[in-house]
């Protein structure tokens, strides 16, 4: 999985493309720890990613818990095998989409 | 360390060099002193032998000049005696003058009158008129006397005469010759005290000076003689010892050396700057040597602890930057000295000695994971059939777990005598922390649902106490149903678990309707909604974790859920009790996952109500 970091003044877009899954999640959690420095406004751009597993749902809701404190968190360019996870998780019930 | 080493090397060699340069400066000013003095003072040895010389000179001169003197004086008194007629003839006394080679000839009377003089003016002269003249006139008493006496400065013109005579031999009376002693003028004039300090200089610019009674007598600039030595700027009182001193003469710094000699005060002097020319020649010479010695010898030692050292310690570092960063078959070859193959071989024994802790550890580790593993699956119901005595219903579940501790779980019992609660649950994540979630997540919804808990409130009381003290951020994904076993109502209840298939009668699996809550432990404050349905005689329930739609062949596809359901569906399947249905599936999935190593815990449980006991 590669992440492409666009960091415009205190917003953070991060364009996933790959499956985020057991094996890659920690990846995720790692770079998110020193990404969020400073960060508001966080964007994940799903565009690309292809699969989610539970792994990835966990590194997800720590980034929204995080950032539900300053100015929130949310997602775009779910595609439908993605968002069926997050459907099915209720995960779409909390998480906001743009 | 290149730097610090190279830092005090440099230090070490400059105080080094500063070391000697002292030294030698200090030994070469201390030899360039006594060089002058030394200098000095055999000028003046020389100074004192040319005076003591040129007196002995003088003296030999004087006594041959003397002697010939009288030899002409008693000359001239035979011939008087011979012939005193001549007395009377001033041809005959200048002819004898002109053969004496003399300048004037006198001759007195009994009483020292002249009676007869060259020049003819002095006749009638009294000897005893003048302390020089009267000196002769003992002459008229003894017979035998002889006077030469000392040149001197004669009043009228300064020039140096002398005067010598004796008796006269034919009657009492003076016979008396007066010369200019050339030869001794001559003699005298070479050892003039006034130009003795032309011959001598000392180095480039040093001279003597000589004085007699404090006046200067002879030194290079005239102006000075005859002036005093404190005006000249040498203080009298150095004069006394003959030790150097230093003295300034007109701005310049000179070293000086006093000794008197025969009433004579010789002076030597050197200028100071003059003294330490050859010093500060060596001085120079000695620097440049000394800099280029230890430039060399800096950058030889530089080079060789580069190479002897650095490069080692260099070659050293990088294979324990590999080892740190878990290279452990990484060895350490240095073998440039000694010190660097025993570094080299204590780094690799311990490098070693690692390795097999770790493996050790890992083998431990992997042992105790196993172990962990089996007490996790232990923990699951796995008698089947559970319970033979009921005919209520069937259940058969299978967990085929991964390489690695997981977190799915399913879980039944009966609750009361009247009621089966069925659990499929995942954990996130997987390992020890996923494994310790599971089993209180376990233990947790049991205890809530045997109170006999409706299951949304199960949930939602789980919830709130998983989401306690979850550091870790875990969660987990849980379907549960309870069914009524005498009326066959299913109450159940998801949180972001993947939904069940149903199987009325007659009619094929598929997605049971539900509207998935929020995973358990991900956020607090969660409620959870139960939905009921009733299952008639023969109704199957299959639930199942995302381990089986997700399953991965070895083209990285996922099994998915249309082939679940499309397995569960086959034409035979519909004849299966729950033990063959989930048989069946497992062979299904082995068969498209074929090779590929399992990556999650593959659970699944499936239920078959059989209708009311005393149907």
């Amino acid at each position: 999985m590669t992440i492409t970091h666009t960091l415009d003044g205190s917003r953070l877009t991060l364009l996933f493309e790959g499956r985020l899954d057991t094996n890659t999640a920690p990846q995720l959690e790692e770079e998110l720890k020193t990404a969020l420095n400073g960060v508001t406004h966080l964007t994940l751009d799903f565009a690309q990613l292809v699969y989610i597993s539970s792994a990835g749902l966990r590194v997800i809701l720590a980034a929204h818990k995080q950032l539900s404190k300053s100015g929130g968190m949310a997602l775009k360019n779910v595609n439908k095998t993605v968002m069926e996870v997050f459907e099915m998780t209720g995960f779409a019930d909390i998480l906001t989409f743009e | 360390m290149r730097n610090t080493f190279l830092k005090w090397l440099f230090l070490f060699i400059a105080a080094a060099f500063l070391l000697t340069f002292g030294v030698s400066f200090f030994i070469q000013t201390e030899q360039a002193r006594e060089n002058a003095v030394n200098s000095i003072k055999l000028k003046m040895d020389d100074v004192q032998k040319q005076i003591m010389e040129n007196r002995e000179n003088i003296a030999v001169i004087r006594a041959i000049a003397d002697a010939s003197a009288l030899a002409k004086a008693r000359a001239f008194a035979k011939m008087i005696e011979l012939k005193p007629s001549l007395l009377n003839s001033p041809r005959e006394l200048e002819n004898i003058r002109v053969r004496l080679d003399v300048d004037e000839l006198h001759v007195s009377n009994e009483k020292g009158v002249l009676i007869a003089c060259i020049p003819a003016e002095y006749r009638g002269y009294n000897m005893a008129g003048s302390k020089q003249s009267g000196a002769f006139m003992p002459a008229l008493t003894n017979p035998g006397f002889a006077l030469a006496q000392d040149p001197q400065k004669k009043g009228i013109n300064g020039e140096i005469f002398q005067y010598a005579g004796v008796a006269r031999i034919d009657r009492p009376g003076i016979v008396q010759i007066g010369y200019h002693p050339k030869r001794l003028r001559d003699a005298m004039e070479v050892a003039d005290i006034e130009k003795l300090y032309a011959g001598f200089r000392i180095g480039k610019s040093g001279r003597i000076i000589i004085a007699k009674d404090d006046r200067i007598v002879s030194i290079n600039d005239h102006w000075f003689i005859g002036k005093s030595l404190q005006e000249y700027g040498i203080p009298p009182e150095q004069l006394r010892t003959e030790d150097d001193f230093i003295v300034t003469i007109r701005g310049t710094r000179y070293i000086a050396m006093a000794r008197n000699y025969e009433g004579y005060t010789i002076i030597g002097v050197l200028p100071h700057s003059e003294m330490y020319v050859g010093r500060n020649d060596m001085g120079v010479l000695l620097i440049v040597c000394n800099l280029v010695l230890f430039a060399v010898v800096f950058m030889l030692v530089s080079f060789l602890v580069q190479k002897v050292v650095i490069n080692g310690i260099h070659k050293v570092n990088r294979s324990l930057e590999k080892i740190t960063k878990g290279d452990l078959n990484e060895r350490v070859e240095v073998k440039t000295n000694d010190e660097f193959i025993s570094l080299s071989n204590g780094i690799n024994s311990t490098v070693s000695a690692l390795k097999d802790a770790i493996a050790e550890a890992k083998a431990r580790i992997d042992a105790e994971l196993e172990l962990a593993r089996a007490i996790q699956i232990s923990s699951l119901p796995n008698v089947f059939p559970p319970y033979p005595e009921r005919h209520e219903f069937e259940i058969y579940a299978a967990m085929q777990t991964a390489k690695e501790v997981g977190g799915d779980f399913y879980d039944f019992y009966l609750i009361g005598e009247r009621h089966l609660a069925v659990l499929i649950a995942d954990v996130s994540g997987k390992g020890i922390p996923a494994a310790l979630f599971m089993m209180t997540t376990k233990t947790l919804i049991q205890s809530l649902a045997e109170s006999g808990l409706a299951p949304a409130v199960v949930f939602t009381e789980a919830n709130r106490r998983l989401c306690e003290n979850n550091e870790m951020g875990m969660f987990v994904t849980a379907f549960m149903g309870i069914l009524e076993l005498d009326t066959g109502k299913f109450t159940y209840v998801n949180a972001g678990h993947n939904p069940p298939l149903i199987r009325k009668a007659g009619e094929p699996f598929e997605a049971m309707k539900t509207h998935a809550g929020f995973v358990l432990g991900g956020m607090e404050g969660m409620s959870y909604r139960q939905y009921e349905l009733f299952l008639d005689s023969g109704d199957k329930i299959f639930l199942y974790t995302d381990g089986v739609t997700e399953a991965l062949n070895q083209e990285q596809v996922l099994y998915s859920y249309a082939s679940l359901e499309a397995a569960l569906n086959t034409e035979n399947a519909a004849q299966m009790d729950v033990r063959r249905l989930l048989e069946h599936v497992s062979q299904e999935l082995d068969r498209f996952t074929a090779s590929a190593e399992q990556a999650d815990d593959i659970t699944m449980l499936a239920l078959e109500y059989k209708g009311r006991r005393d149907q």
